[in-house]
């Protein structure tokens, strides 16, 4: 299982669809930096397959105003929880 | 070392396009630095990547090298395992046929497993 | 394998420059993050226009984080071995003592703790640690 990082915003880039196609079954996505824009309506539904491990970074999402925008079903998790996932998971690969 | 690295591919991912930046030549540099120390390499071209392959290319008009020499000295480091994502190449109006340096088409459904197989993987 | 039970040891690989991408501010937040988990950051390594994290010459405004100064405290903390590669660096003027007089340059940018690696020690780097963690523009 191997933890993918996004830091792009959808808008404008064909970036998410090549995430996505690359991520296997069980693979979480996690949000950050510029790619938190993607955790928010109507973009985030770009990543709704993903439901149940999808992930954004809260300080992120703070950061640009959207503490409280993101879509329910994505999961905002502290720079704590980003370590874990990164522990929890075999590999991490970051797209950019 | 996590799991079982030392048997898997060494994976560089190359989305980056021939005189976009040096993204493209900095991600075949770790291809050949890896390969040189005895690693087996896969190479995964995709996104605008999939444009390293394209026949016709010439050094910029500063003198910038480009790519292309490159991507001719990989047989010489046993760089034999180019792949490229297959819908990334539909997406340009380019087939497997008409790239200058053969590489095995994946399609969507092969993708995962050719990054999950790998350790470690750079992606540039 | 990790030293101590779910004890992990980290590699950074740092992609972007200071002050112009958000990559450095990710990557300084989470080696934080992980070594107040219990993990270790044994490595970080500078490569593209990450290089640009190790000049000493830089003089940010003083209402704004000291990127530099702040890698240096992870080393000098932690004991974090911070890699620069040779070949992005030159390039781009990011040149030790020792280069500088081997290429007559007037002056260098790159002091210990930082030290001048090869790609090679990046390819060790992703096999030899527990992770790699990767932070691009």
């Amino acid at each position: 299982m191997l933890l993918h990082l996004l830091n792009r915003s959808p808008a404008g880039s064909r970036l998410p669809e090549d995430v996505l196609r690359a991520m296997g079954p069980d693979d979480r996505l996690l949000l950050i930096e510029s790619g938190v824009y993607g955790a928010v309506s109507p973009q985030a539904d770009c990543f709704k397959t993903l439901k149940g491990r999808c992930y954004a970074l809260q300080d992120d999402l703070s950061a640009r105003g959207l503490a409280e925008r993101h879509a329910d079903w994505i999961i905002p998790v502290d720079m704590a929880g980003f370590v874990a996932l990164t522990a929890e998971t075999q590999r991490t690969v970051s797209w950019y | 070392m996590s799991d079982d690295t030392a048997d898997r591919p060494l994976l560089v991912i190359l989305r980056h396009a021939p005189h976009d930046g040096s993204w493209l030549r900095e991600g075949l540099d770790v291809a050949l630095v890896a390969a040189a120390f005895g690693r087996t390499v896969t190479l995964l071209f995709m996104g605008d990547g999939v444009e390293a392959l394209r026949p016709g290319q010439t050094a910029g008009p500063l003198g910038q090298k480009g790519t292309h020499p490159t991507l001719d000295m990989l047989a010489m480091y046993d760089i034999e395992d180019l792949r490229v994502d297959a819908i990334s190449l539909a997406e340009r109006g380019l087939s497997t046929a008409e790239l200058q340096w053969s590489a095995t088409p994946v399609t969507a459904e092969q993708l995962p497993a050719v990054i999950a197989s790998a350790a470690p993987v750079f992606n540039f | 394998m990790a030293s101590e039970q779910g004890k992990l040891r980290y590699a950074l690989v740092v992609l972007g420059a200071p002050y112009s991408q958000a990559a450095t501010h990710s990557a300084l937040r989470f080696g934080e993050a992980l070594i107040t988990q219990g993990h270790r950051l044994d490595t970080v390594f500078f490569y593209h226009d990450g290089v640009y994290n190790t000049s000493r010459l830089a003089a940010p405004p003083q209402d704004e984080p000291h990127l530099v100064d702040a890698w240096v405290r992870l080393a000098n903390e932690q004991g974090t071995e911070l890699l620069v590669c040779v070949a992005a660096a030159l390039r781009r003027g990011l040149l030790d003592e020792r280069e500088a007089q081997r290429y007559g340059k007037p002056a260098f940018s790159v002091e210990p703790p930082f030290v001048l690696a090869g790609i090679g020690q990046l390819v060790e780097a992703g096999i030899t640690h527990d992770r790699m963690v990767t932070f691009a523009p």
